[in-house]
């Protein structure tokens, strides 16, 4: 089973992001679960959600402690949040950031990528224009470096979810995909 | 048609698959999304339903219980708070035999304000005359909603439809949906013996005299005792129908048991995995799962926990005073046993807190050392 | 409907004979409730107060209902059914109809002159024509003097009842004071337009023709009926030294020039005296010939007769009013006005029409300078015409509530029967004359209220008792503001003849109408039918009669009369049946 915990601020699409995944990787054939971290949200507040993703049925339905992945929406929750908590030896840690994973400090257990997913959604004109929406774009980086899901998969699962300038949400899956930079690639 | 959708979105595609004609609701957290999608299934016409907006949960049941009366198929969801203050017609909806569905979002009872869950809310209307159904898996809830209707259409008793708050309600998961065509086959439009007529009228909810009272109640307990059956048959029905079937209540892995775990809602599934890690390890344990409440199902459970040496149930509820409900119902159900196990309660995961495999296996640790209960129940995982 | 009419008894032996919920087995139409009933309810609309009001007898709340409904179309036919000149109404009407409307004690009356203005001018915009009445026609031909609003009012009633109408009208052109309406208040296109929509009709408008003049009455021995509405002509006088000086400009006179194009030098300063609506026209008119106004009222605001919004309007245009003072000379130099001398005023004990009676204070008499002096004091008939047959009294023809005066077949209506001065009231006159006349030669009777009281061509059924607020069930309104009307700014006004007030668009007359509580009037809101505890209360056979009580089964409670929000269902003593 994967576990994935998705860091973020309040409306800039976490929970949405761990649907969106959920739906993709169970187009591939496999069991999915995700939910937000129960509770209240408000705008710019740190938030967290979840997707996990198994073989068989998931049957476990607590919230997720040990993570195998994160991926970070907003860097300065670096300052705020510990993102690292319980997560597992050689896991992914995506930021949504502009620059080079090298300027991230983390243990050297843990692989540090980065996608510059603001810019992304700026150029593909993602939401309004004082909040671009980031999070299709930080899943094609996901998808990336862990291979969970196919980018095909994934362009389809966001085609289906979003309302508003689907075409536009594909193109920066796609770019993300291509721009990704992992620790040490 | 497979989706991902939330436990809240499986009851109301539930209501909107068995046709339901009349939505009478008052929103609240957490059931708030399951009337926004009747709602916007009402609005988009994809559903032929009146969605009656109303001022509080008492006037949503009072709603419901009017179109019921006239003949409508009536549907309403709540939670927590919600549910206790709609309280007096809820009782109202069972004496008048009007088989309502009400789909209750498990939530803990303030003060101290909480959104989370716990099953004190529904646990109190337990004798109000309403089926009661606890649920593990969104599959389960859409499933549930849709039979619901068909049981309480039998036996004319109102049901609940119940998920714990988050942990279904907004967790997302794969949920096939049937065919409109094939729910249709299953659940035939809602024809009742009496109904509210102009054409024809009667007194209803007159005053009864005690030369008749108690009849009317003997009649409701005989058709709570109906619905054992009458649910078992539209369990079964629906298996045929949809490949899957629910049971009353479930056992897993309970054949040689000498430990089972009672459980209700999602901590099911938590458990289930602590199961079979404890198998693996050697000890012989086994889980029933109670999906009916009400009726509560005593030969059943009475039959499958007889052969086991201990029994340890987890109550997310407790009756102050007294213990956990739902040992309260196994041990009374255990009373006319042969053989009565030892029956363990342990109150965990109140007011949301989460219960996680380590819960359980502490729960099971405790059973296994004991020979017996020092006290009518064990708290979980309190700050002592 | 099944009948069940047999009351039984029932003793259940067992649970498996009863019902499984608390419900009658049998039906419980054998029990006829409606057997005690002490009251019984009715529907029957009363009067709403608008309506009650209304000198010129419109159904303004049917009209405010078809508008509320988007009917635009409907509710202007409904509104020119009695009164063919809603735009020029909607625009100068006093409203006495918005100052009794319920509706003020929760937000404001509704803008009834606003809607009228809208309908009248949706109507334009649409090219809708008067509609037409299919009537026989009538041979009888019927002589109108005067083409003002009581006159053109008579002839568009008459005619519509297939009459054949002559109107002969002393001035130029027809419309009588509504001529001297300032272009500001009411555009001459809505005048003409209203006007000419009468005559396309088939009236025929006779202009020159001045009774005593290019006339006499004995002329018109052909007509099967007259009716007089030669109006108020003759301006009061101010009777004050100094009063036939030049530059002394009575002002019907003065608005008549204007009104005709002509040019009227008034020098800079302009003294306007009086305070109903002729001297706010004058007095803004002057302003807007760029003099310096200033109005001289011997009473105080409150007694001010013109209507409070231009009382408003003329001050934010930058007139001054000086109340209690009045002129005792017109100071003149060469033949020429150079002033006014004038003295305080008191206000004493009541007089006649209930106003105080304005005192001069010993002693305080003052100067002031003016260019030109405009009295506005109101006019008198000029009755000299008249042979003594046709009895006048105090300057008034004397007409009974038919409007018939002392010589049949002549009626008479309008300011120079009544003395109402106002549009509305005119076109109310004229109507009833019409009314009357039509009766008069087909030797019916039908009733006539007091001359005080308004008349309907199409009166619906209701009960003469006024619906006040107190009547309503209010907790079914909310308070609504009243939309406030587009105003040209006032800079923008003294420099041009546009119009003032901008109307409502279609949103805000919509919402509007909306707002109107439909006092005594049944919309169909359902509340009887909801509330009946006894499902007594039954959908009627038609639009007329949307609603019928079963009175086998109304038990009297009352609660469909306490939950009409309208007080549109009466609730009668039951003994006064027993007969019927």
């Amino acid at each position: 089973m994967i576990e994935i915990r998705i860091h973020g601020r309040g409306g800039q699409g976490a929970v949405i992001a761990s649907e969106v995944l959920a739906d993709a990787v169970f187009q591939e054939g496999k069991y999915v679960q995700s939910f937000p971290a129960f509770g209240v949200e408000r705008r710019g507040a740190p938030v967290t959600a979840f997707t996990r993703i198994n073989d068989k049925p998931i049957r476990i339905r607590t919230q997720i402690y040990t993570p195998d992945h994160i991926m970070v929406l907003d860097p300065t929750l670096l300052e705020v949040v510990d993102v690292t908590a319980g997560l597992k030896d050689g896991a992914w840690i995506l930021i949504n950031s502009a620059k080079p994973p090298h300027t991230f400090t983390f243990p050297d257990r843990y692989r540090v990528a980065t996608v510059d997913a603001n810019a992304i959604a700026v150029k593909y004109h993602l939401g309004p224009r004082n909040a671009p929406i980031i999070n299709t774009a930080i899943l094609g980086a996901f998808a990336r470096l862990t291979g969970i899901v196919s980018l095909e998969t994934l362009c389809n699962a966001v085609r289906a979810a979003v309302p508003i300038n689907p075409e536009g949400n594909v193109a920066a899956v796609k770019e993300a995909y291509e721009q990704v930079i992992g620790d040490g690639q | 048609m497979r989706k991902v959708v939330t436990g809240n979105y499986a009851v109301s595609w539930g209501a909107k698959l068995a046709r339901a004609q009349v939505i009478a609701a008052y929103p609240i957290t957490p059931q708030t999304s399951i009337i926004e999608k009747l709602a916007s299934f009402c609005a988009n016409g994809e559903m032929d339903a009146r969605f009656i907006k109303v001022e509080s949960e008492h006037s949503a049941m009072a709603a419901c219980i009017g179109a019921s009366a006239v003949g409508a198929r009536a549907f309403t969801a709540t939670s927590g708070q919600g549910l206790l203050l709609m309280h007096e017609v809820v009782h109202w909806a069972a004496g008048a035999r009007l088989p309502i569905v009400m789909g209750v979002v498990n939530r803990a009872i303030a003060p101290g304000w909480s959104i989370w869950t716990e099953q004190n809310d529904t646990l109190s209307q337990r004798d109000t005359g309403w089926i009661q159904f606890y649920c593990e898996t969104n599959q389960e809830v859409l499933d549930t909603t849709i039979q619901a209707f068909k049981i309480a259409e039998k036996v004319f008793l109102p049901a609940m439809i119940v998920l714990d708050a988050f942990v279904l309600s907004h967790t997302s998961e794969a949920v096939d949906i049937p065919e409109q065509a094939e729910v249709d086959a299953f659940l035939p439009p809602y024809r009742p013996p009496l109904k509210l007529d102009p054409e024809d009228p009667r007194a209803f909810g007159a005053l009864v005299l005690p030369g008749e009272y108690m009849e009317l109640r003997y009649k409701m307990q005989k058709a709570m005792e109906q619905a054992l059956s009458v649910a078992e048959e539209v369990d079964r029905e629906w298996g045929e129908r949809f490949g899957r079937s629910w049971g009353l209540v479930e056992p897993y892995r309970l054949d040689d048991a000498e430990l089972a775990l009672v459980t209700s809602g999602t901590v099911t599934g938590t458990s289930r995995e602590v199961v079979d890690a404890l198998r693996e390890e050697g000890v012989k344990i086994g889980l029933l799962k109670v999906r009916l409440f009400r009726p509560f199902p005593h030969q059943i459970i009475r039959e499958m926990l007889a052969g086991v040496r201990k029994v340890a149930v987890i109550d997310r509820n407790i009756s102050f005073g007294d213990s956990g409900v739902f040992a309260q119902e196994v041990r009374a159900a255990l009373y006319h046993a042969d053989k009565r196990p030892p029956v363990f309660d342990f109150v965990a995961g109140l007011g949301g807190r989460d219960i996680v495999p380590e819960t359980i296996r502490e729960i099971v640790d405790y059973t296994v050392t004991h020979d017996a209960p020092t006290e009518e129940f064990t708290w979980v995982g309190v700050k002592i | 409907m099944k009948k069940e009419t047999e009351a039984r008894v029932i003793v259940f032996t067992s649970e498996a004979e009863m019902p499984m919920m608390p419900a009658s087995v049998a039906s419980t139409l054998y029990n006829k409730t409606g057997s005690w009933r002490y009251m019984r309810p009715l529907y029957k609309n009363q009067t709403p107060p608008c309506n009650a009001a209304c000198p010129a007898g419109e159904d303004i709340v049917m009209h405010l209902q078809l508008t509320a409904q988007g009917r635009y179309a409907e509710a202007w036919e409904t509104l020119v059914r009695e009164n063919p000149f809603p735009g020029v109404c909607g625009r100068v009407c006093p409203h006495p109809c918005e100052s009794e409307c319920n509706r003020e004690y929760l937000g404001g009356a509704i803008a009834i002159h606003c809607q009228e203005r809208f309908l009248a001018d949706y109507a334009a915009a649409h090219h809708l024509s008067l509609p037409t009445t299919n009537v026989p026609q009538r041979e009888e031909q019927i002589a109108v003097i005067g083409a003002g609003p009581a006159g053109l009012s008579c002839a568009y009633h008459l005619r519509r009842m297939g009459y054949q109408v002559t109107v002969f009208e002393a001035g130029e052109k027809p419309g009588g004071m509504m001529r001297l309406i300032p272009e500001y208040r009411l555009p001459k296109e809505v005048l003409e337009r209203e006007i000419a929509a009468i005559i396309a009709l088939g009236v025929e408008v006779k202009t020159g023709m001045r009774l005593g003049v290019d006339l006499a009455l004995k002329d018109l021995q052909g007509y099967a009926a007259v009716f007089l509405a030669i109006g108020q002509s003759v301006s009061r006088r101010l009777d004050v030294p100094g009063e036939d000086a030049v530059g002394v400009l009575h002002g019907i006179d003065f608005l008549a020039r204007v009104e005709r194009g002509q040019k009227v030098d008034l020098g800079k300063k302009v003294a306007v005296i009086g305070g109903g609506n002729t001297a706010m026209d004058a007095a803004r008119t002057a302003r807007r010939l760029g003099a310096d106004v200033t109005i001289l009222y011997r009473r105080s605001r409150a007694e001010m007769p013109a209507i409070d919004e231009e009382v408003h309007e003329t001050l934010d245009e930058g007139v001054k009013i000086e109340f209690l003072r009045a002129p005792v000379a017109v100071l003149t130099a060469n033949g020429r006005v150079r002033g006014l001398r004038l003295t305080r005023i008191e206000l004493g004990a009541p007089d006649a029409s209930g106003r105080r009676r304005p005192v001069p204070v010993a002693g305080s008499e003052y100067e002031l300078e003016f260019d030109t002096v405009i009295p506005a004091l109101g006019q008198v008939a000029d009755l000299t015409f008249l042979s003594a047959e046709v009895q006048t009294e105090r300057g008034r023809i004397i007409t009974d509530e038919k409007t018939a005066t002392t010589r049949l077949p002549i009626f008479a209506g309008g300011d120079a029967a009544t003395g109402f001065g106002t549009v509305t009231a005119a076109v109310g006159s004229g109507k009833r004359a019409a009314l009357a006349i039509d009766s008069f030669l087909r030797g019916v009777e039908r009733p006539f209220p007091d001359l005080a009281q308004n008349v309907q061509v199409a009166p619906r059924p209701h009960d003469p008792n006024v619906v006040r607020f107190e009547d309503l069930n209010t907790a079914y309104f909310e308070e609504i503001p009243r939309p406030p009307q587009d105003q040209r700014p006032a800079a923008q006004r003294v420099t041009t003849f546009q119009e003032v007030n901008l109307g409502y668009g279609e949103d805000v007359a919509l919402a509007e109408a909306r707002r109107c509580f439909s006092c005594g009037t049944c919309n169909e809101c359902d509340n009887c039918l909801i509330f009946c505890p006894d499902v007594a209360v039954l959908r009627g056979p038609s639009d007329d009669e949307p609603f019928v009580f079963n009175y086998d089964y109304c038990k009297g409670c009352g609660i469909c009369v306490s939950e009409c929000p309208r007080r549109a269902i009466l609730f009668a003593e039951e003994i006064k049946f027993n007969d019927q």
